[in-house]
């Protein structure tokens, strides 16, 4: 990471406040150019993951590859990787002119997976000097691996992998496609019209951030953009630098664990070393104390080593003041080795899974770090997920006659107990921030030939805390018609808990089953994919989230609340939260006294 | 003559249109009995004709509403008692929702509760799929059972959705059946009636919340016709609808979700006659700016835009109603919006407002927090002396104490300065609003005019205008109160949809000229009843439709009422591509299209368009001249002109200000204001 270095600051005062005022005026700009080619993407994307679950990411860097506006993109895919990714297009190409773009996947060179398909565009002047990149970056239905999805957590290497894999390659010149790279993608990745679709959306996305950013650098001056770029990074780090030093300094080293996976029996232990250095307004996160590369699709990419654990920092800070690019990204230092299953990957080992389990394994202990070191800030741990409710399914629609394969997101909540919330349901994982969207029963039923019979919390199933964790979605799906459906998935959580932090408990378990046509129901392994014939079911459940502090200090209203909505039940109210109720149906009430006492006898301090 | 009044937050604001003229009349809104402050608006018309109320409302033959009563229960939460009622197996269908986020890294927020509790929630026995085919029978003996449960928890109203009843309502249809054999009195919504749309979690929504404000805008709305009967209004008495129409207000209390944004979707209404009357139809952006909010649409081919996303509260953390709504987009920017600085010396304006308590510092209600409007104080933008015509007294002592505190000092800028800065990071915010519905979309916002409407409108439309590339800006007669005028200016109006899926591909000619000639049969009867005696009635068709795979579906104009043929088809796939095209830069010739949800939309004209002009209630003051600050020239006189004592052809060039009684117009030095054909105020950003 970049060395830290003192905010510039000019030193009459109302020039400082003039540059204050262009300052915020060129950020909202250049968000709101970002959330442009959000949208463009959104709305015309083919697949359900990117058109449906929002699984894409839209971002604006600078001329030297530093991250300068993101929107609201997934953490995961754009802390660490679109600089690295830039990088990569720098190193192979040096001339750029504009109707240029460059087609990115290797996860060796700053991509989070293979399945992350990006589109870069460096923006140029009319003298065809480099002023930006902007960068879309998508997760792909399917990229041509050896099964039909997307995270082949059992790929012994990148060869069993088998996606195709584009290193800064070149796919527009003077606007027009080179239709070499584009039969080479329609002949490898399955429905091939479904990608096409999704790279013409991802294309607009990045054509429109270009035409918006040298319209603003013809109306503002490319010199004030690049002045303005070098300020807004400054005050970033100041924004940051000033959160750290709210917090206590501190040195502590957590580990967590991903679960036993095809490859790695006995699972992948994970330590993390966090140190909080209040005075210097840093922190360091140091990742190299761990396993090397393994023979399965867990490994990190860098980029999503680095971006994970950075997450767990963002997420500590609690209140969102602080801009989230390369200038904010100073103050925080990844140490990471090479050949490392949470660093630097070495070729041939696979990142197939890259950006959920094993990142999941690093975001969570460095937020639980914080909120042992520091109170009020920090989180519990977040449920791990891709429990099959989030896998991929594929299959022959007999509806149409076509094949199809996609990404559903049909229940995975997750989200951790915070110091001021209970976890956010809808979480999904801590990478993708809750950003990404569920599927609408309606919405999946009529494009894929499935049936989803159920849907529902489920509970006594979140971390009990002061403030609690999200609560375990159940989910029963199955195909819908008289054809069979595939069911591939890689569910983390079904042994290692998402743990709570400061006295709150642990969340519920991942589950994956299936029910057979005589309603026998068996266990599923956690890394599977499963064939399913008519009349049988896959059932879902997905991981809860943990707790933030002592479940005796939740606030005896929201326990009430809890019970009268049926996500905590009366039993475990009283044994786990000390919180004794009376009263039946929508009339609940504590026994004020009973309370007071249950919580003494269970070891509540007051 | 015709009245509109709309009901907002801090005013009652009323227009009378009487032949020719139209009068603007501001009341505040009385909070605790509403109706009240309309009757105190209506009691100030009647004494400007020097009549008694019984006398002027006999001689009104229309009174038109437009209220924020349904969105403030919802948002205070005294909407009534509600029931959810779903397919058994999903009972979360509200918790759950779409999922979604915004802000990454805020934890300040947790996740929304759902619309109507859990506790009150009930899972009904039997599911149709996406064919319309029965898996399980309806549960008939549960439902039974629920409306026992129902009655003894005392609910009040309910909303029932079932997964696919757009295609086959026949579950929710007995469903309805049975709560009226077994729960008598309590008002119900069907989600296939109310809102046939795909997605079950808006489809819910939009049951629930209608369902919510049964009893409460029945109650309202009879109060309402009841006491103005009393006060001698024996008229039409017609509702604003989110919709940008109006419908009787008896159809309104059967599905009172149609009232919940309509005072703001009236503005794009009013909006589209200006840019009509006075620019030849030409392409419209209308900004209405309040105390509050900035709302913002953007007005073409003299069609109003219109979204299935609208929520209440703020995006993801509200409730999507899921309800066709006039599509306008609001930030949290107006004349309250608060300036600070944060602790690494960035200037910001907003989110908050300080609303009408404590209101601006220089109100001197106690509100310590320099706004907006303080800043316009500051910058002699706003006379204090003359603020709503004199009716109340502003501090700009306070003002500017309140300003130097919290932003001038912290910056180390001069007061006027800080104010300058603060209104063009305010402007700044409500472009970004503006290219997120135009640029966005692919339109060039210089090629539109900028209509302003809202007592704030004019503090910066000019600089809006300037920064946005237009070449004029439109201050309507009415722009003060805009939603209210565009209240009295829309039509009868109902919407009529129903989903039929099928492709270009292998293109269902029969199925669709079914759907379309029972749509077309709707609007005929809708005609004949709420519509007889229309001056002129108009039908359109539209397609919701999108490429094979794509989700979101975009919506398209139809060329033909009916497609007949292959070349009929063609038509309708050209004009799709189009639409794509000017959308999102792309299109794919050679992929097949979807079409889903046909639409028919049928317009009765109730009225001739008016020809009036704001009738002057003022006498010609002198002109006068005051000190105002601009950036690029700092302290300056500038001409201080009364609107309404504007000759025809009187240029009046900035650095000026033009006031009325209900708002002030600050004109940028360089740009030219002039009378606009049909009496509005029209400015010459950059004059040739």
């Amino acid at each position: 990471m970049d060395v830290a270095q003192d905010a510039r600051v000019p030193e009459e005062s109302a020039e400082r406040g003039r540059a204050g005022v262009q300052m915020a005026i060129i950020s909202n700009r250049l968000e709101s150019i970002a959330r442009k080619m959000q949208n463009t993407l959104f709305r015309t994307a083919r697949s359900g993951v990117l058109n449906t679950a929002h699984d894409f990411s839209c971002v604006i860097l600078t001329a030297d590859c530093q991250l300068l506006a993101t929107a609201e993109s997934l953490p995961i895919h754009t802390l660490i990787g679109p600089d690295l990714m830039c990088r990569a297009v720098l190193k192979y190409h040096s001339e750029f002119r504009r109707g240029d773009c460059f087609l990115h996947n290797n996860p060796y060179e700053g991509d989070t997976h293979a399945a992350d398909h990006c589109l870069i565009i460096p923006v140029v002047d009319e003298s065809a000097t480099l002023r930006f990149f902007v960068l879309a970056k998508a997760h792909q239905a399917d990229c041509g691996n050896s099964l039909p999805t997307t995270y082949m957590g059992h790929a012994r290497d990148v060869y069993e992998e088998g996606a195709l894999i584009f290193s800064a390659t070149k796919i527009q010149t003077d606007y027009k496609d080179n239709e070499d790279i584009i039969r080479m993608c329609r002949t490898r990745i399955r429905v091939p019209e479904q990608w096409w679709g999704d790279y013409l959306a991802t294309l607009g996305a990045v054509r429109i951030g270009e035409r918006e950013l040298i319209a603003l650098g013809n109306e503002m001056g490319w010199d004030t953009l690049r002045d303005y770029s070098s300020a807004w990074f400054d005050y970033s780090e100041h924004k940051m630098a000033q959160a750290i030093q709210r917090m206590p300094s501190g040195r502590i080293r957590v580990s967590s664990q991903h679960d036993p996976f095809p490859g790695v029996p006995d699972g992948i232990p994970v330590n993390v070393d966090v140190e909080i250095d209040a005075a210097q307004g840093k922190i360091v996160l140091d990742l190299t104390d761990n396993v090397d590369c393994q023979p399965c699709g867990l490994n990190l990419s860098e980029g999503c080593a680095r971006s994970a654990a950075m997450i767990g920092v963002y997420n500590s800070l609690i209140d969102n003041s602080v801009p989230i690019n390369s200038g904010s990204f100073r103050r925080i230092e990844v140490r990471l080795r090479e050949n490392c299953a949470v660093g630097i990957p070495r070729h041939p080992f696979s990142t197939s899974v890259a950006t959920t389990n094993l990142a999941d394994r690093v975001s969570n202990p460095v937020q639980r770090a914080i909120a042992e070191i520091a109170p009020g800030f920090g989180q519990a741990e977040i449920g791990p997920i891709m429990p099959p409710a989030m896998g991929v399914i594929s299959g022959r629609d007999p509806r149409s006659g076509q094949s199809f394969v996609n990404q559903i997101f049909l229940g995975i909540s997750g989200g951790a107990g915070t110091p001021l919330t209970d976890g956010y349901l809808t979480y999904i994982h801590a990478g993708n921030a809750g950003l990404c969207r569920h599927d609408s029963i309606e919405v999946d039923e009529l494009h894929h030939p499935i049936f989803v019979r159920e849907r529902r919390l489920l509970p006594d199933t979140e971390g009990p805390g002061e403030h609690r964790g999200a609560l375990s979605i159940y989910v029963e799906f199955g195909p819908g018609y008289d054809s069979p459906l595939e069911v591939i998935y890689t569910a983390d959580g079904t042994v290692n808990a998402a743990l709570g932090t400061r006295g709150g408990g642990a969340g519920g378990l991942a589950v994956a089953q299936k029910r057979a046509f005589d309603g026998a129901v068996t266990q599923l392994p956690a890394c599977h994919a499963q064939s399913l014939l008519p009349g049988e079911f896959m059932l879902s459940t997905s991981c809860g989230g943990g707790g933030y502090g002592s479940p005796l200090d939740r606030s005896v209203a929201s326990v009430v609340h809890d019970v009268a909505e049926g996500w905590v039940s009366r039993e475990r109210a009283r044994d786990v939260y000390g919180v004794e109720i009376v009263g039946r149906g929508g009339d609940l009430v504590a026994d004020v006294e009973a309370t007071r006492r249950r919580r003494i006898a269970l070891g509540a301090s007051d | 003559m015709r009245l509109a009044c709309d009901t907002g937050g801090t005013f009652t604001d009323l227009v009378v249109e009487d032949g020719a003229d139209i009068l603007l009349f501001k009341s505040s809104t009385v909070p605790s009995d509403p109706v009240q402050g309309v009757l105190n608006a209506l009691a100030l018309a009647a004494a400007h004709y020097r009549q008694d109320l019984a006398a002027f409302l006999a001689r009104a033959e229309m009174f038109v509403h437009g209220t924020t009563r349904a969105i403030n229960a919802i948002l205070t939460g005294q909407t009534a008692r509600t029931a959810f009622l779903t397919s058994a197996g999903h009972p979360d269908v509200l918790v759950i929702r779409e999922g979604g986020r915004i802000e990454p890294f805020n934890f300040t927020v947790g996740h929304p509760e759902p619309y109507v509790p859990r506790r009150l929630t009930f899972e009904v026995g039997g599911r149709i799929d996406a064919s319309g085919t029965e898996r399980a029978p309806l549960d008939e003996q549960g439902v039974i059972d629920i409306a026992a449960q129902m009655k003894a928890s005392g609910i009040e109203a309910v909303g029932v959705c079932l997964l696919w009843s757009i295609v086959n309502g026949a579950h929710e249809r007995r469903v309805g059946e049975l709560l009226e054999q077994h729960l008598p009195g309590v008002p119900y919504t069907l989600s296939h009636q109310l809102n046939p749309s795909l997605r079950e979690y808006r489809r819910a929504s939009a049951a629930v919340i209608d369902a919510s404000l049964k009893p409460l805008m029945f109650a309202y709305l009879d109060n309402l016709q009841r006491r103005l009967q009393e006060a001698g209004f024996a008229g039409r008495t017609l509702m604003a609808t989110s919709g940008g129409g109006i419908m009787d207000a008896r159809d309104v209390a059967r599905a009172p979700i149609h009232s919940i944004n309509s005072g703001p979707a009236m503005a794009p209404v009013a909006g589209r006659h200006y840019s009509a009357r006075d620019h030849a139809g030409a392409p419209a952006i209308v900004a209405d700016t309040g105390g509050t909010t900035f709302d913002v649409t953007l007005v073409r081919d003299n069609r109003i835009p219109w979204t299935r996303e609208a929520w209440i509260g703020q995006r993801m953390r509200g409730h999507m109603t899921g309800f066709p709504a006039v599509d306008v987009r609001s930030i949290g920017a107006g004349g309250g919006s608060i300036a600070w600085v944060d602790e690494g010396g960035l200037l910001h304006v907003g989110p908050m407002s300080a609303g009408s308590t404590p209101g601006p510092a220089a109100y001197g209600q106690g509100g310590m927090r320099p706004t907006v409007t303080d800043c316009c104080i500051i910058l002699g933008y706003i006379d204090p002396e003359f603020f709503l015509g004199g009716a109340m007294a502003l501090h700009r002592d306070l003002a500017l104490e309140a300003l130097r505190r919290e932003v001038a000092d912290p910056l180390g800028l001069t007061p006027e300065e800080a104010a300058a800065a603060v209104l063009a990071l305010s402007t700044e915010k409500m472009v970004g609003a503006i290219d997120e519905i135009t640029v966005n979309q692919g339109f060039d916002p210089s090629s539109a005019i900028l209509i302003g409407g809202g007592g704030a409108a004019g503090l910066n439309a000019v600089s809006v205008g300037r920064r946005l590339g237009c070449a004029q800006v439109l201050i309507p007669e009415v722009g003060a109160a805009l939603s209210a005028a565009g209240a009295l200016l829309s039509d009868l109006s109902a919407d009529y949809s129903r989903i039929h899926y099928t492709t270009s591909a292998e293109f269902d000619h029969s199925g669709v000229s079914h759907v379309l000639a029972e749509l077309a049969g709707r609007c005929r009867d809708f005609a004949r009843g709420p519509g007889a005696g229309a001056l002129s009635t108009e039908t359109s068709f539209f397609v919701e439709a999108r490429y094979a795979h794509q989700i979101w579906e975009i919506e398209v104009a139809m060329p033909d009422a009916d497609i007949v043929g292959p070349a009929g088809l063609a038509r309708l796939v050209d004009r799709f591509h189009a639409t794509h095209r000017d959308i999102f830069e792309i299109e794919d010739s050679h992929s097949a299209i979807e079409f889903i949800t046909w639409r028919a939309r049928i317009n009765c004209r109730l009225h001739r368009p008016p020809q009036s002009r704001l009738l002057s209630r003022e006498d010609g003051a002198d002109t006068r001249t005051r000190q105002v600050y601009f950036e690029a020239t700092g302290w300056t006189d500038a001409e201080v002109v009364l609107f309404e004592a504007m000759s025809e052809t009187a240029q009046v060039a900035g650095p000026a200000i033009v006031e009325s009684s209900f708002t002030t117009v600050v004109i940028d030095p360089g740009a030219v204001a002039s009378l606009s054909p049909g009496g509005g105020l029209r400015i010459d950003v950059r004059p040739g």
